[in-house]
């Protein structure tokens, strides 16, 4: 249900050009729940970015569902970032201002819900990930792996095709780190698509499948039973 | 609508979150707006008053008659009785006069054809006085006199009481022999007015055989026209026939230097209001940059995130704009009475009783302010728009958008700069008169080119302080230094918004010291005498109420021991070319054998061999340029006896009135308008005289026939100085109004830009910097932010200044008016620019200093 075909991203340092991606072709499945690993700087983030609508690649095309991501409007894209995938960053980026339930239901708000409609929805995502407690708490009153979980729930809220990760344990201790990897699969388990970013191999262990990424370019694709193995 | 939802659930926290902030930047659009409020009513308030004054005196009158100020002969008025649609026409004296009694109160004299000017006007006679109505009785005795009631009840004078006033023979006793209610013309002035018969008032005025003017009305069904025609006919040319309207717009015309200057200075205080607005929308793009990110990774639109920050300035603007207008409201309150007066000394006698002004200009003005606060947000919430989630994202963004020059400012900036010099070459060529606008639309788009420029400015300033200064300021004074390096495009922003407003004082001190420098110049060049002598205030340009003196005395203060020579002064308002133009007769060959007048065109031998009795005259540089008049040329004024032709002896530098001056002989005066008064009479002493003694004498001789005034040179130029500082009072308020909102804008700026920065200073203070230290770094920053602004920003208003000159003063009033720099104002303005920024960093500096540093190096 993604597809990268030949996808090139190119940016500029100065004077210089960075290839941050070089002719990257890839097809994700849905339900699948996809490691990726590689260096720092070898290009991991760029792909997430360019799958889930946050940045157009400089060559080759994108699909979510087999619509383009490519060569379409800024608002177009941004259609896509609201109702189609779901973030989930190193630095969690929760907007401080906000409660953790206002912070999960801004996706909702943003797309226009009344907040007597998204205020619910919210409760139960918090309360199924364990968070209900906390829902009037503000971003600085909680712990990192409370931040992160308050993170995936706003993720979540919009039952996206896809979750996004950008090394969603590598803020987090790692007992904590394991907590959220516990919950990522057990999403994956009721069926949701996940792509993984990290560069620790326990954590890509989650995944069902694993690609490595070397100078912007694929270099490894291995398809694993799961973390047992 | 998400729109709602956001503005609701993100910008309400912000708003509650910031609330100093928040009232900072309103207060600068109230500011703002209140000042553009109060001009509009003062200048509304001051045609209002004139307006009604026009129509209480004209009554029924359908057309007015006027001539030369000095007044013109009566017999046209039978002539203009008998063109054919007229049915009355009635002669008028009217005069400003003080009473010699109580607080010598200055009033209006109407002398009127007791007999007739029922059929115009309508006097309202109250009860107590019924048996005077007997106009022949009134006629009667020439001491007969008519008071409004709310004047006798202020000055506690009775009905068939005697009544004290001023007049060109002296001070002469009146008898109260009617109380007239406040109806028809007994409004004028605020009820501070009298009637007389024509021939009283005209002896008692100098006016014998003269009137003021000669008021209409038509026959059922004539046409106003047609009958204006057939009276232009029967008069000689440069007469004035007027509708009541039509004098109001007279009016209108004759303020409308005062009306635009004051105009000009609120849209200064709306444009740097629109500053602060920019400003602060910057700022908080800036610091809001991470949540832009966010809410754009999250699905929120380009034009939504614009329609946030515009829709929080909306709200902002909304609340500060009304509560502008409540103070627009106040301030036209309390300042209507200076104005009232300054209108007074300076163009026309006024007695503004209260403000005038209705909801449409109110809305309009609340409108502008929000519209105004809506155009200067749209800039940086596009900008904001552009942020990409990515790089907002990140825990450390790739390179600063900014820190050095993006390719689109640097075009932006040389389009703005090339747009500018344009315009001024185009207004060059043109002569500036055509386009005295294109100057101040350049003078903008210089602005905004230097606003562009700010990085690369902060750049230099701050390599400059390295090769300087830093190392005398120890650790501190580095960091500080590289922090502002570090976050170049974030400081320029400030920078920016600081020197506009520095720019905006400087340029504006500077032009107001250009102009009072080139008045004294011109005052020390022309009064040189030692004692000044009138019957009214000693600076009487305009209205003002200062009723002048016969020829006779001349002799008089001649005969005064210790009295070197006399020389009169008289001086008339005259129509020349549609415009109300000052004429000063004097006696030109005294006056120049010791005042070294100073001469734009042509030289002073012509102006002793050409004037001194003879058919010539000369005009000022205003008048020269307004008409192109050159020494040779001729031109025709109106006189008592119809146009008479002048030749033009010189261009002389007089800035006695903004609308034009004319010098002429006092004996071709004398002999051409057969007018005797003098309004002032200068005197020169003999050598090692004493100044007092003389004045004391002239007092003892002269003062019990009439009020005078006998003013030393010093005193005299004294009070000449308080009222040019009085005619400034406007542009003084918004000058301070728009130092006000600069301060507000340094202490925005600076707050948000430091609180911003907890986690850098957690991290100062985690290797060990004092508190102290930090406070140190923060209030070194905020000064030299301020110290780069206030340098910026004066030698910008020096620029400015220069173009502004030329383009308003210099062709209002004369090419004469050079620049002069106001070092202690510049001064002031850089000095006010680093105190105020470094006091702004006061708090944050206190709070940089109590940052716990757990919890600043733990927070994202
Ligand atoms: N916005 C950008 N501007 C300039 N260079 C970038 C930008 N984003 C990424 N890069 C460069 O592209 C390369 C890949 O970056 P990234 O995808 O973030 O790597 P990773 O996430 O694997 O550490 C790096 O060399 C990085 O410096
Ligand atoms: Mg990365």
């Amino acid at each position: 249900m993604i597809e990268l075909k030949n996808v090139s991203k190119q940016y500029r340092q100065g004077a210089r050009a960075v290839y941050a991606l070089k002719d990257v072709s890839l097809s994700i499945q849905k339900g699948e729940f996809l490691s990726i690993m590689g260096a720092s700087g070898s290009g991991k983030s760029t792909l997430l970015n360019l799958v889930g609508g946050l940045d157009q690649p400089s060559a080759g095309e994108v699909f979510i569902n087999a619509k383009p991501l490519h060569g379409i409007s800024d608002s177009e894209l941004t259609l896509i970032r609201r109702r189609q995938v779901g973030f989930i960053f190193q630095f969690f980026n929760l907007l401080p201002l906000l409660t953790a339930i206002e912070n999960v239901g801004l996706p909702l708000l943003v797309d226009g819900l009344p907040f007597t409609r998204v205020k619910p929805m919210a409760e139960a995502i918090l309360h199924k990930i364990g968070l209900a407690a906390r829902a009037e708490h503000r971003p600085e009153q909680l712990s990192g792996g409370e931040m992160q979980r308050v993170a995936i729930a706003r993720a979540l809220i919009t039952n996206p095709a896809v979750l996004l990760a950008d090394e969603p344990t590598g803020n987090l201790d790692s007992h904590t780190g394991e907590e959220i990897l516990l919950l990522l699969k057990s999403l994956h388990e009721q069926g949701q698509t996940i792509i993984m970013v990290t560069h620790d191999s326990k954590a890509a262990a989650y995944g069902t499948r694993i690609i490595t990424l070397k100078d912007g370019a694929l270099s490894q694709d291995v398809a694993i039973g799961g973390p047992l193995a | 609508m998400n729109f709602s939802n956001l503005l609701r659930h993100i910008s309400f926290k912000h708003i509650k979150l910031n609330k100093t902030q928040l009232a900072l930047i309103m207060g600068g659009i109230c500011l703002g707006v209140a000042a553009i409020v109060s001009i509009d009513i003062v200048n509304h308030s001051v045609l209002a008053s004139f307006e009604s004054a026009i129509n209480h005196i004209s009554g029924r009158a359908a057309l007015m008659v006027s001539g030369p100020e000095a007044g013109f002969p009566e017999e046209f008025i039978e002539q203009i009785q008998s063109v054919t649609g007229v049915e009355y026409a009635v002669p008028v004296i009217e005069t400003n006069a003080n009473l010699a009694q109580g607080q010598g109160r200055s009033l209006v004299i109407l002398g009127v054809d007791v007999l007739q000017d029922h059929q115009i006007r309508n006097y309202a006679i109250s009860d107590e006085s019924a048996d005077i109505p007997d106009p022949l009785l009134f006629l009667a005795r020439p001491d007969s006199i008519l008071l409004t009631r709310s004047l006798a009840d202020r000055e506690q004078i009775k009905l068939d009481q005697e009544v004290k006033v001023q007049t060109v023979a002296g001070i002469h006793t009146f008898k109260v022999r009617g109380l007239l209610n406040p109806e028809g013309p007994a409004k004028v002035a605020g009820g501070d007015m009298a009637v007389m018969d024509l021939a009283a008032a005209q002896l008692a005025f100098g006016k014998e055989g003269r009137i003021d003017h000669i008021d209409l009305s038509l026959l059922p069904g004539e046409q106003l026209d047609t009958v204006k025609t057939r009276i232009q006919k029967v008069l000689p040319a440069g007469y004035e026939i007027d509708t009541p309207a039509g004098r109001t717009k007279q009016v209108e015309l004759l303020l409308i230097h005062f009306r635009k200057a004051i105009r000009l200075t609120g849209f200064m205080a709306i444009f740097v209001g629109m500053y602060l607005i920019y400003n602060s929308v910057s700022i908080s793009v800036v610091q809001r940059r991470k949540e832009i990110g966010i809410l754009r990774a999250l699905g929120v639109r380009r034009g939504e995130i614009i329609a946030l920050f515009l829709g929080e300035t909306l709200v902002i603007s909304l609340c500060g704009s009304l509560l502008g207008v409540l103070l627009g409201l106040a301030m036209a309150k309390l300042t209507i009475h200076t104005i009232s007066q300054i209108i007074t000394e300076v163009y026309l006698k006024t007695t503004i009783t209260d403000i005038a002004w209705s909801w449409p200009t109110l809305f309009q003005n609340a409108a502008m302010g929000i519209l105004a606060g809506l155009a200067a947000a749209a800039f940086p919430a596009i900008a904001s728009s552009r942020i990409s989630p990515i790089s907002a994202i990140r825990s450390l963004p790739y390179a600063e958008n900014g820190s050095a020059q993006s390719s689109k400012t640097k075009i932006a900036a040389t389009i703005t700069l090339l747009l500018a010099i344009l315009l001024l070459m185009l207004h060059k060529i043109t002569g500036g008169r055509q386009i005295a606008d294109a100057t101040h639309f350049a003078v903008v788009l210089i602005l905004l080119c230097i606003s562009l420029h700010t990085p690369i400015f902060l750049k230099w300033f701050l390599d400059i302080f390295h090769l300087l200064l830093s190392k005398r300021l120890g650790a501190g004074g580095r960091l500080a230094g590289l922090n502002l390096q570090k976050n170049l495009a974030r400081n320029a922003v400030v920078v920016a918004s600081i020197f506009c407003s520095i720019t905006l004082f400087v340029c504006s001190a500077c032009l107001i010291h250009s102009f009072r420098q080139s008045v004294f110049a011109y005052i020390d060049s022309i009064i040189r005498a030692d004692i000044f002598v009138s019957s009214g205030h000693p600076m009487t340009t305009g209205g003002s109420p200062s009723i002048p003196m016969p020829a006779e005395m001349l002799k008089e203060f001649e005969e005064i021991p210790g009295v070197l020579m006399a020389e009169p002064y008289r001086k008339v308002y005259t129509h020349f070319n549609g415009k109300r133009v000052l004429l000063a007769a004097f006696d030109v060959t005294a006056r120049l054998s010791y005042c070294p007048a100073m001469l734009a065109d042509g030289n002073r031998e012509d102006l002793l061999r050409l004037l001194p009795d003879k058919e010539y005259i000369a005009v000022n540089e205003g008048l020269s340029a307004q008409h192109g008049l050159k020494p040779g040329d001729k031109v025709m004024l109106p006189t008592p006896s119809g146009p008479h032709a002048f030749g033009v002896a010189a261009v002389v530098v007089d800035y006695a009135s903004d609308s034009g001056c004319l010098w002429m002989d006092i004996q071709t005066y004398r002999r051409i308008y057969q007018d005797h008064l003098v309004d002032m009479y200068e005197l020169r002493l003999k050598p090692n005289t004493e100044i007092e003694p003389v004045c004391t004498t002239i007092l003892e001789r002269m003062g019990q026939k009439r009020r005078i005034f006998a003013l030393p040179a010093g005193e005299f130029k004294e009070e000449v100085r308080k009222m040019l500082n009085r005619s400034f009072v406007v542009t003084n308020a918004v000058n301070i109004i728009t130092l006000l909102i600069a301060a507000l804008g340094i202490i925005v700026t600076l707050l948000a830009s430091v609180l911003e920065r907890t986690r850098e200073i957690g991290v100062l203070r985690s290797i060990g910097m004092l508190r102290t230290q930090v406070a140190a770094i923060v209030i070194i920053e905020s000064a030299l932010i301020g110290a780069a602004a206030g340098l910026l920003g004066a030698a910008v208003g020096l620029l400015i200044g220069r173009l502004e000159l030329e383009a308003f003063f210099q062709l209002n009033m004369g090419a004469s008016i050079s620049f002069h720099v106001h070092y202690a104002a510049t001064a002031l303005a850089i000095l006010l620019a680093i105190i105020l920024s470094a006091l702004a960093g006061l708090y944050p500096a206190h709070r940089a200093a109590k940052t716990n540093i757990v919890e600043a190096l733990a927070y994202e």
